[in-house]
């Protein structure tokens, strides 16, 4: 809502506030200000001139060289605008002036002729649309005055950021009222209840008919003669203009003028064009499929619009436009004023179905005080007869059968001051409520009774006065307290508490949390390789995205990783490890919603160490063992076992993993369910992505990996005897599994074994072709006593002897460290 | 054991290089060279290799005792020539060896920064879902299908019943329907309206916040919602409540801070009035209450919501919106 100062104090005394002093109060009264702006800005030195001779260019044929009288001065001005002519006022930009836009006038030469200031267009002076010539000012205008002055521009417009409770102020005397409450200056109205002429539909040639009373509580009209359409005076033009709206006829701009005064729609129809002299707020009939309204558009209408129709057809969208058949012209010389009410609902639906948002529909959609309907038409009566030349008919139409009583409610003292958290007397609280004209019934010291006004048509409860009261009292004034409370330590949220620890520990590791947007391409999971029915495209499907990139919600967090690392190398940031930990969303059923399950995927790509100073880290590239310590660091880290005692890496079919390298390929196991996965991202899959390097990624869920069962802390004893470490090399052919060869040891359970490890894998000369040679370290230690090395030889070479039959290995060697030795070497 | 004799081999000559003093090389020729130093260990074992491996690798053996006792030999000639125990002194201003942590998204942060302020302050964290039924993000919270309120909420439909949430402000509502006051919750999560530049992205950050107890006053959400902004941003910082409108709340307040870029005199970013509005709250609805069978002439409430993203870019200084989900790693690098 934009209103000027000038504006406002027609109704109102802004007494000694400042600009700056009123915006600010006016926001703190809940009427946020977003603007305020000096209209005058950047037309100072603009001046008032009077074009006195116009003689034809020597060679130009579209330019004209003017004598134009500035004051005392005459000066000659080249010009191109069609309009110019000997006798026009216009605005001139004398050399040293800086226009609008920032162009700095000085004197010149045009095609040889001198040219001393640029005669204006409204567009060029930034005060209206108008570029089709310069602009024309009263011909009684002095020349040299300062255009500001003449326009009265030399104002401020302030603009007001309405929220959707309040109505009343759209309107400058809803704005005014407000004021009023601040500065306890008095209201004025132009027109008032005490003015209005009785309205009774007798002695008149038209007649109203409301069939839909539920949609529109009050209909009144009135008919004008002799009216002359034409321009607007410049008063009114200029307010029209401050606040935005584009100056068209004196007839609809009073009636747009008086919508901004008053806050009531008013329309205009040309008498002459309705039938039969009657109208009829009614629902279309079955064959008025639609309407063509007077912005050109044909528009389809629906059985439950509401519109208003002469005797034969509809003339308006009622609250929302009017029809291009009825509209004022300039041939127009009769004209039906009408001013009314319609529901909220019924016009915010057909606003929504006919996608047409107009100032009209913007109020009734919020609500338009039903009691101001005729103050409103009064006050565009009046105008239309001091500035159109018209004549009202005594008499008219003002139909009302939504007439109701003010709504009186009580407002306990107590509970004002329980919910606010401050004292205040119902004294205070009345005199609040009747700064902003609400009535008191009854007051008590317990209790209030309090008659809201019509046009605040969004006060219905007790709890609507304790706002009102709350923001006059003014918020700051309002005490600040701490609540006591029952202390407490909440439960905390398993998944959440996870959640925290998965981040920590790939922090750990190097890795940076991205967060993408939930929605997706559904076309990624394509490029993917995701079919049949993997549940991973099920997915939800927006009715309405922004794009076709963001129609569907995810249903796996790869795709946006791999955007960001597409991203990220296009930025020459080559080295990447990325995680993202966040919901996916997958579609169980038609109308359900979807289900919502936390996840982490993780992905590197390029060297193994990004960011490692290189001095000590060579430039080695990550591999898919990176990755694979990641979630066993994780997994370790988190103590998870799961159900089957420990979580186990599987390789992976292709339709699990469609986007993975074959044989780079590794499904996360609890016994026989998957938790997630991870390997590198197949390189044609990637190319596709745009991505010309290795990724490998990891993918958890999270949501299982919560619920799985974790390995309890619990103290051993430290062992008080050492240890002993036997190595054992074996030739073996190349597709035994190292893997295989550990877990074989462990499963042996051979006494006294406490760990086993790989610490070499060996391919190449002298080992001949299709062999490898395994490297693992096997340690023996006793909780009872220090073991001999007899002891440790005869479970060692029970070990060698399982494995060389169980793999068909070759024993290469082997050795013992006694760690003992190794310790007082 | 040849793989073994190579790292023994390697290990000795780094220990050696390391050697500055008289006194370490003589505990480096004990562990290494001495009778039962590493070396003579592993070649005592060489009986048990293989016969066929077992000249080779002797062979090797040898040629590495060799190798290392003519190093320990120069090593001890150059220590005595010095004639000092003076070593080339370490170049310091080369950089730790370690390797680099990665960094949470700043909305994460930040998130979890008002996480631990609220917990703090003894409220509870729920999460809720993205995708919601129509009611518990509207009707629920007194936004009936045809109020122009619902324009403050440009949303995303899965269905005429189920939407993105345009608001983390259903959890009032779910969790108010589960429970019973006395209540401290907070509920962080995605949220979406479809609105996209410079200042809008279609999914952001919210965390909504709220407390139902007897006589919780308008006073009391001034006082945490006072304690929770210094907390979070600086203790003696300027701050102002004003009214505003959300049909879920009554009274409604909109709650400034003082331009953090400016300081109060007026910049670009607060739009030269001052102030920046981080926080929306107010007090529960009455209507939102009996909704859910609580009697709002027994308990009442208040209730917020923040915009994380908003206060990240306050804190930080960033002026982009859009950065947050380019995962840029120059970005995240900086937080």
């Amino acid at each position: 809502m934009k209103f000027t100062l000038k504006w406002l104090s027609e109704y109102v005394s802004i007494g000694d506030l400042s600009p700056e002093q009123l915006a600010d109060r006016l926001t703190m009264l809940g009427l946020e200000v977003e603007a305020v702006q000096d209209l005058s800005q950047g037309l100072e030195g603009i001046l008032t001139a009077k074009i006195v001779e116009v003689r034809p260019h020597p060679d130009a044929d579209r330019l004209t060289l003017c004598t134009v009288e500035v004051g005392d001065d005459v000066v000659p001005v080249v010009c191109g605008a069609p309009n110019v002519r000997a006798g026009l006022v216009t605005a001139i930009a004398l050399p040293g002036v800086t226009m609008p836009g920032g162009l700095r006038i000085k004197k010149a030469r045009l095609r040889g002729q001198e040219s001393r200031g640029m005669l204006c267009s409204g567009k060029e002076l930034g005060i209206s649309s108008d570029d089709s010539g310069i602009l024309e000012l009263d011909e009684h205008v002095a020349s040299g005055v300062a255009l500001v002055k003449e326009l009265g521009l030399d104002d401020i417009m302030v603009e007001i950021d309405l929220t959707p409770n309040r109505p009343d102020c759209a309107s400058v005397i809803g704005i005014a009222r407000e004021v009023a409450a601040l500065t306890g200056s008095p209201l004025q109205r132009p027109v008032d209840r005490n003015d209005l002429p009785v309205l009774d539909g007798r002695n008149i040639d038209f007649s109203a008919e409301i069939r839909e009373p539920e949609l529109c509580p009050r209909y009144a009209a009135r008919k004008l003669t002799g009216v002359t359409i034409g321009p607007s005076p410049g008063w009114l033009q200029q307010r029209l203009l401050a606040v935005g709206m584009r100056p068209i006829n004196n007839l609809v701009d009073i009636t747009n003028f008086v919508m901004l005064e008053y806050g009531q729609p008013l329309h205009a129809f040309d008498f002459k064009k309705l039938a039969g002299g009657r109208i009829v707020v009614r629902r279309p009939a079955e064959d008025e499929k639609t309407f063509t309204t007077l912005d050109g558009s044909e528009r389809t209408l629906e059985p439950e619009m509401l519109l208003i129709c002469d005797q034969e057809r509809p003339v308006a969208v009622a609250g929302i436009m009017g029809g291009l058949d009825s509209e004022v012209t300039g041939e127009t010389t009769e004209v039906l004023l009408e001013s009314a009410c319609f529901d909220p609902v019924a016009i915010r639906k057909a606003a929504r179905r006919l996608n047409l948002s107009s100032e009209s529909s913007y109020r009734f959609e919020r609500g338009v005080d039903p009691d101001g309907v005729d103050c409103a038409l009064q006050r565009a009566v009046n105008l239309i007869e001091e500035l159109a030349g018209g004549k009202a008919v005594p008499g008219g139409v003002d139909e009302y059968p939504g007439r109701r009583d003010l709504l009186t409610l009580p407002l306990r003292t107590s509970r004002v001051c329980d919910l606010l958290g401050m004292e205040l007397d119902s004294r205070r609280m009345a005199a609040y409520l009747q700064s902003i004209e609400f009535g008191i019934a009854s007051e008590e010291d317990e209790a209030l009774q309090v008659v809201v006004p019509s046009f605040r048509v969004d006060i219905e409860r007790e709890i609507d006065l304790v706002e009102e009261i709350a923001r006059l009292a003014g918020y700051n004034d309002i005490p600040t307290t701490l609540p006591l409370i029952r202390m407490d330590y909440p439960q905390r949220d398993p998944l959440r508490a996870l959640r925290q620890d998965v981040s920590a520990i790939l922090l750990a590791q190097g890795f940076s949390e991205a967060i993408n947007y939930s929605f997706v391409s559904e076309k990624q999971l394509d490029v993917l390789g995701i079919s049949g029915d993997d549940e991973r495209l099920r997915c939800t499907r927006l009715l309405n995205p922004l794009t076709e990139d963001q129609a569907v919600m995810r249903t796996m967090l790869l795709p946006g990783l791999l955007e960001n690392i597409k991203r990220n190398i296009n930025f020459q940031q080559t080295d990447i490890r990325l995680f993202e930990i966040g919901k996916i969303f997958l579609q169980h059923g038609s109308d359900t919603q979807p289900e919502e399950k936390l996840q982490l995927c993780a992905v590197m790509s390029g060297q193994r160490y990004p960011g490692a100073v290189p001095l000590y880290f060579s430039g080695r590239q990550a591999d898919i063992f990176d990755i694979k310590g990641v979630a066993q660091s994780l997994l370790t880290t988190l103590r998870i076992t799961g159900g089957s005692g420990e979580i186990s890496f599987v390789a992976a079919a292709e339709e699990a993993q469609p986007y993975s390298q074959e044989g780079m390929s590794l499904l996360i196991m609890d016994g026989e369910r998957v938790i997630g996965g991870l390997g590198r991202l197949d390189r044609g899959k990637g190319r596709d992505f745009g991505i010309k390097q290795d990724v490998f990624f990891l993918e958890l869920d999270l949501e299982t990996l919560c619920h799985l069962p974790r390995a309890v802390k619990a103290f051993k004893s430290l062992p008080r005897y050492p240890s002993v470490k036997r190595d054992i090399a074996l030739l073996v052919p190349e597709q035994v599994a190292a893997g295989d060869l550990l877990q074989a040891i462990l499963e042996q359970n051979v006494e006294h074994v406490e760990r086993a490890e790989l610490f070499d894998v060996y391919r190449g000369k002298p080992i001949e072709k299709g062999m490898k040679s395994v490297a693992l370290s096997v340690t023996y230690r006793s909780l009872e006593q220090t073991l001999a090395d007899e002891t440790v030889d005869r479970f060692h070479k029970e070990i060698v002897h399982s494995l060389m039959s169980r793999f068909g290995g070759r024993y290469r060697g082997g050795q013992e460290i006694n760690e003992e030795e190794k310790r007082n070497a | 054991m040849e793989d073994e004799l190579k790292r023994l081999r390697a290990a000795a000559l780094e220990a050696l290089a390391a050697v500055n003093e008289a006194e370490q090389l003589e505990s480096f020729r004990v562990g290494y060279l001495g009778r039962k130093g590493l070396l003579s260990t592993v070649m005592r074992r060489l009986g048990q290799v293989a016969k066929e491996d077992r000249p080779r690798l002797g062979q090797l053996a040898n040629a590495i005792k060799r190798e290392v006792e003519e190093l320990f030999q120069q090593k001890k000639k150059e220590l005595s020539a010095t004639g000092a125990t003076e070593a080339v002194p370490e170049d310091l201003s080369l950089p730790g060896r370690s390797l680099p942590f990665g960094k949470l998204h700043p909305v994460t942060q930040v998130m979890e920064e008002i996480r631990g302020i609220f917990e703090g302050m003894g409220f509870a964290v729920a999460e809720g879902p993205d995708v919601e039924l129509e009611h518990y993000n509207f009707e629920a919270l007194n936004i009936p299908k045809h109020h122009p309120a619902r324009d403050m909420h440009d949303t995303f439909y899965v269905t005429d019943s189920i939407l993105l949430r345009t608001h983390t402000s259903p959890m009032q509502a779910r969790i108010m329907e589960k429970l019973e006051p006395p209540l401290r919750y907070i509920a962080p999560g995605k949220v979406y309206r479809c609105d996209s530049d410079i200042t809008h992205t279609p999914m952001f950050h919210q965390v909504e916040g709220f407390m139902v107890d007897y006589k919780v006053s308008f006073a009391d959400l001034k006082g945490v919602l006072t304690s929770f902004t210094r907390r979070m941003f600086k203790d003696d910082l300027a701050l102002r409540f004003r009214p505003s409108f959300f049909p879920f709340t009554e009274p409604s307040a909109e709650v400034d801070i003082a331009c953090v870029i400016c300081g109060g005199s007026g910049c670009r970013v607060c739009k030269h009035t001052g102030w920046l509005e981080i926080l929306g709250a107010g007090l529960i609805d009455p209507e939102v209450l009996k909704k859910v069978g609580y009697d709002p002439e027994v308990y009442s409430g208040f209730a917020f919501g923040l915009g994380v993203e908003r206060i990240a870019m306050l804190k930080y200084g960033i002026d982009d919106i859009r950065l947050f989900y380019e995962n840029d790693l120059r970005f995240l690098a900086q937080f």
